[in-house]
């Protein structure tokens, strides 16, 4: 307070009102001749970000760390290309009470329909692996582009290995219960992800799987099942999943059931093969025991996918040799 | 917007007007626009421990044993903003067996291409106590060491990916993607025989295996036009083809291990867009695969190889059209025809009257068409009902002489119908209904060599007649801003025809409840649960003996977790997790004399706790604790009483402790 009085306080204090004007005049004639406001990332995104900033729910500006804010690319879209021009969105029209919303909003509680919403997207990704989105489980499902992907971000979750299968299981519930299963592939470590099975964007094979058919799918990495071997076993030639469920079970080999039981649900009950399983504390005979025990019926007939060697009846047709 | 920073001065906007303003000044704002606007990189490495050996911990992850682990992540990403040409280096878990690394190069909207190393690790999580010699070799001695000594099997996959894309003119593109995986190591095998009092020694599958995949697809993207097209080709060479016993059982050795093969397949799928709403779609793909690896024995027909052929033709052709605003209707018809040409032989003498083998070979040729019509009606507040019809024909061949009985074709017709809220500020979700008959052709009866009738008392599960009733709720339910509750419940039921024996019934149950509460801006909240219920009841017969089994397993699982920012520099995660996995197996005599005595039930449980901090020391670099606990335990019952012939015993820890922690230090940079 002593210096409120002080000589020198009342010329700092005049100096100060002195550059304030001038920057106020400054400012102001700067507002007459309103310079064009600049873009940030976009072409013409400057109408957009003089508002929509990275305080936002959703960030803008950081679609220029992703592929669609690589502005060399002559095919980058603009804020427009995907929300559309949103006139009333931009001026708000005069006596409305809020401002009306962009023409394409994307997200569940979006008034804009689903299909309108992946119409922005597909106007330039209808082809490759999309070809056949339409028709296909999530797009009759009316699920969106953005139910997965988040694009104005620089990570995409469902597009790392490591997070993929959280976006996922967010609706499929069944196969998240069913991954915490002792026999399962490596997906909680992301080692394996569902899109290296599944093509979320549709394709011709049943559950939207990434190949032609199930089996396809699961030769990509289990090559070896494939044969055709000199003793082919039916249904593996014929498809993975009538034995084994891919996203998880308490039997090892991802097996829907244990052997003997799993076998049984197709065999002829004739020689052994209607054995009935010995209790584990002893009781029963040692094939009682053999065929559930350890590996079940897999004990001896250890080639069960097939077998290519062409001799020996006892061996070959049995899948042990 | 938030309505909390709907006031605020955005920092858009406060750089936007130091930059009109205040001319080279502005060089700060400059930077953070920088910062928010171009791709950062960012760099993690520290120290990991883990206190325990944990097999099922570390099954994938390479932290199976106890120790010091080294923690090592990069991002490496670079932008020429004038070009637009990437450079990205990406690697995760590089001081673990499960590394990762990714190199990129790519001038965006014109060419790329990548390189990616990929390591999969698959730790056994039993340990072997044998004398086996040779373990993960083609010749393995059956007590061939003068002690068991104590054996973890395990397989590592070492895969190369490269990649090439170029964009040939606008909406022409090529793509190539070639695969090289390595697959090494060992898993549980064994050789037995005489069922009547079974031999069953103890042997390992040694693996050494290369997959290769050569994809080379030639796209077209128009306005209404999309076509791909190219060739994918795949092969499988396995350098140990035979496992050669020694001391073994007589006349069961060499087993033949998987033969290579490859397949060349060529392919053309298209969209087209005859109006705004309605498009058709299609594939055509050839596929020729052959598998003409030489015998591991020689055989008595004089070849060498089985001379395998399949020959695959598929054919798709969809379209879905909307005639009416309100109105989607949708249709999709697709063929796939499997031919297995592979000359069939009499490899081996056929069996004795009354066998159900002929010594020949049995290639198997499946042929399914598949249809699929739909239509979807939009109803008022954001509600769509929709009704389908699905329909799949499958045609098998098969042999005279069989083991397991057989019908030529199935059918399966599956009608439903669905009432889905997809779009709403508060509540959506769906309610649904899948009604399933499968039949098909007279099933044929069973002859034995001799032309005796054999046994006919089974249908197999994927040839049964079966009627499928599927009911499925989905609800997402938002009541307030911060709270959103998701509702799953499925339940199946499937009832099979035919004969006594065989599945006779199932059902599968799922239901789950999530919960997701923002308690502030800076902490949020998730709580989970679920329960998956599925059954089997099957009947078969022993002697004259009926017996019955109600296979059942019930996986319980609950979870919580927590996200907080309590402040700009500090940042905190936390998840428990709790699951239960419990195997019935019912077992009951039906009709006859011999004992069923039933089986124990046999649990899995896991609970894991996650603690994660990450502390900002400085603007770009930050520090993360973190903490695993997981416990694992069991009582199954599989191994535990099992001994092999030769003496092998196959033993996990049933009650199995980790504690990992981890200090790593992140440090980001544009």
């Amino acid at each position: 307070m002593e210096h409120a009085n002080h000589p020198l306080g009342s010329v700092i204090r005049g100096i100060a009102m002195a550059l304030g004007l001038a920057l106020l005049a400054q400012g102001a004639t700067a507002q007459e001749a309103k310079p064009a406001r600049k873009d940030m990332v976009l072409k013409g995104d400057a109408v957009c970000t003089r508002c929509h900033a990275e305080e936002e729910e959703y960030p803008v500006l950081s679609i220029g760390k992703t592929r669609h804010g690589t502005t060399a690319d002559t095919r980058t879209p603009s804020c427009t290309s995907c929300h559309g021009a949103s006139e009333t969105h931009v001026t708000r029209p005069a006596g409305a009470k809020e401002r009306p919303k962009p023409e394409r909003v994307f997200g569940r509680k979006s008034a804009t329909p689903p299909e309108t919403q992946n119409q922005a997207c597909l106007a330039c990704h209808q082809g490759g692996k999309r070809i056949h989105w339409a028709g296909s489980a999530h797009a009759t499902r009316d699920t969106t582009c953005v139910s997965c992907h988040q694009v104005h971000t620089a990570q995409d979750r469902v597009r790392a290995k490591a997070t993929q299968a959280e976006v996922c299981l967010a609706c499929h519930k069944e196969q998240r219960a069913q991954m915490n299963r002792p026999s399962r592939h490596p997906i909680p470590e992301g080692k394996v992800v569902c899109s290296d099975c599944h093509n979320p964007h549709g394709s011709v094979a049943p559950k939207q799987l990434a190949r032609d058919s199930v089996n396809d799918t699961c030769y990509t990495c289990h090559m070896e099942k494939r044969g055709p071997f000199v003793r082919t076993h039916q249904p593996v030639q014929e498809d993975c999943s009538i034995c084994h469920n891919p996203h998880g079970t308490t039997t090892p080999n991802l097996l829907k059931a244990r052997a003997p039981f799993l076998c049984q649900q197709c065999h002829e009950p004739t020689s052994h093969r209607g054995t009935i399983p010995g209790n584990v504390t002893g009781t029963g005979t040692a094939l009682n025991r053999a065929v559930v025990l350890a590996r079940g019926c897999l004990n001896c007939h250890t080639n069960i996918h097939g077998t290519n060697n062409p001799i020996d009846a006892a061996g070959e047709r049995t899948f042990r040799r | 917007m938030k309505a909390n920073t709907r006031s605020a001065l955005s920092l858009t906007a406060l750089c936007a007007a130091l930059a009109a303003t205040c001319g080279p000044a502005r060089s700060e704002q400059d930077v953070d626009i920088v910062e928010l606007t171009r791709p950062g990189s960012s760099a993690s490495f520290g120290l990991g421990y883990a206190t325990n050996d944990g097999p099922r911990f570390g099954q994938y992850s390479g932290l199976e044993e106890r120790g010091a682990y080294g923690l090592l992540d990069l991002d490496l990403v670079r932008r020429e903003e004038a070009s637009g040409t990437w450079l990205k280096l990406t690697g995760r878990n590089l001081g673990l067996d499960s590394r990762e690394l990714r190199f990129e190069h790519n001038r965006q909207g014109d060419w790329g291409y990548f390189i990616e190393l990929n390591q999969i690790p698959r730790l056994d999580p039993y340990t072997v106590s044998t004398q086996l010699a040779g373990i993960g070799t083609g010749t393995q001695t059956i007590s061939g060491l003068a002690a068991a000594a104590p054996v973890r099997l395990d397989t590592r996959r070492d895969r190369v990916t490269l990649g090439f894309d170029k964009l040939l003119s606008r909406g022409l593109d090529l793509q190539v993607r070639f695969r090289n995986e390595n697959k090494e190591g060992a898993r549980l095998f064994g050789q037995g025989t005489s069922p009547g009092a079974p031999n069953v020694r103890f042997l390992t599958d040694p693996i050494d295996y290369t997959t290769r995949l050569l994809e080379v697809t030639l796209g077209y993207t128009g306005e209404r036009l999309q076509l791909s097209g190219g060739y994918y080709g795949t092969d499988f060479q396995n350098d140990i083809p035979a496992l050669n016993v020694v001391g073994g059982i007589a006349g069961q050795s060499p087993i033949a291990l998987p033969p290579g093969n490859q397949s060349h397949q060529i392919h053309l799928a298209g969209g087209y867009n005859f109006t705004q709403s309605t498009r058709g779609t299609f594939k055509v793909a050839y596929t020729h695969q052959r598998q003409n690896e030489p015998f591991v024995t020689a055989s008595a027909t004089g070849r060498t190889d089985l001379g395998g052929k399949v020959s695959t033709t598929l054919l798709q052709l969809g379209l879905t059209a909307r005639p009416l605003p309100k109105l989607s209707l949708l249709a999709n018809l697709r063929y796939e025809d499997r031919d297995d040409k592979t000359p069939i032989a009499q490899y081996i003498a056929s069996g004795a009257a009354g066998s159900t083998f002929d010594g020949r070979n049995e290639p198997r040729s499946i042929e399914s068409t598949t249809g699929k019509l739909e239509a979807s009606y939009a109803l008022p507040m954001g509600f769509r009902l929709t009704g389908g019809l699905d329909y799949e024909l499958k045609k098998r061949n098969t042999y005279l002489i069989r083991s397991v009985s057989h019908r030529d074709e199935t059918e399966e017709v599956s009608a439903r119908a669905e009432l889905r809220r997809s779009v709403s500020e508060t509540v959506t979700g769906a309610l649904s209904y899948v009604r399933s008959e499968r039949g098909g052709s007279p099933f044929l009866t069973n002859i034995v060599i001799g032309g005796a009738t054999g046994s006919n008392l089974v249908h197999p599960l994927h040839l049964a007649d079966r009627d499928r009733d599927k009911v499925r709720l989905t609800v997402n339910w938002q009541p307030s801003l911060p709270l959103s509750i998701q509702f799953f419940a499925d339940y199946a039921q499937d009832k099979y025809g035919g004969r006594a024996l065989g599945l006779r019934e199932g059902t599968a149950q799922t239901y789950s409840l999530d919960l997701s509460y923002a308690f502030t801006d800076k902490w949020q909240g998730t709580a989970w649960i679920s329960r998956n219920d599925t059954r089997a009841e099957q009947q078969t017969q022993s002697g004259t003996t009926i017996w019955a089994a109600d296979l059942r397993n019930i996986g319980d699982a609950v979870g919580v977790g927590l996200r907080g920012k309590p402040y700009s520099w500090l940042e905190i995660e936390a998840d428990l997790t709790h699951s239960r996995d419990k195997s019935e197996y019912g077992l009951a005599r039906v009709s006859g004399a011999a004992a069923v005595a039933p089986l124990p039930d046999a649990f899995f449980d896991v609970t894991g706790l996650k603690l994660s901090a990450k502390y900002a020391v400085r603007k770009n670099t930050s520090l993360r604790l973190s903490y695993v606990y997981e416990r694992w335990s069991t009582d199954d019952w599989t191994w535990t009483t099992w001994t092999y012939t030769d003496g092998t015993r196959v033993l996990q820890d049933p009650v199995q402790k980790v504690h990992f922690i981890g200090i790593a230090l992140q440090h980001r940079w544009q």
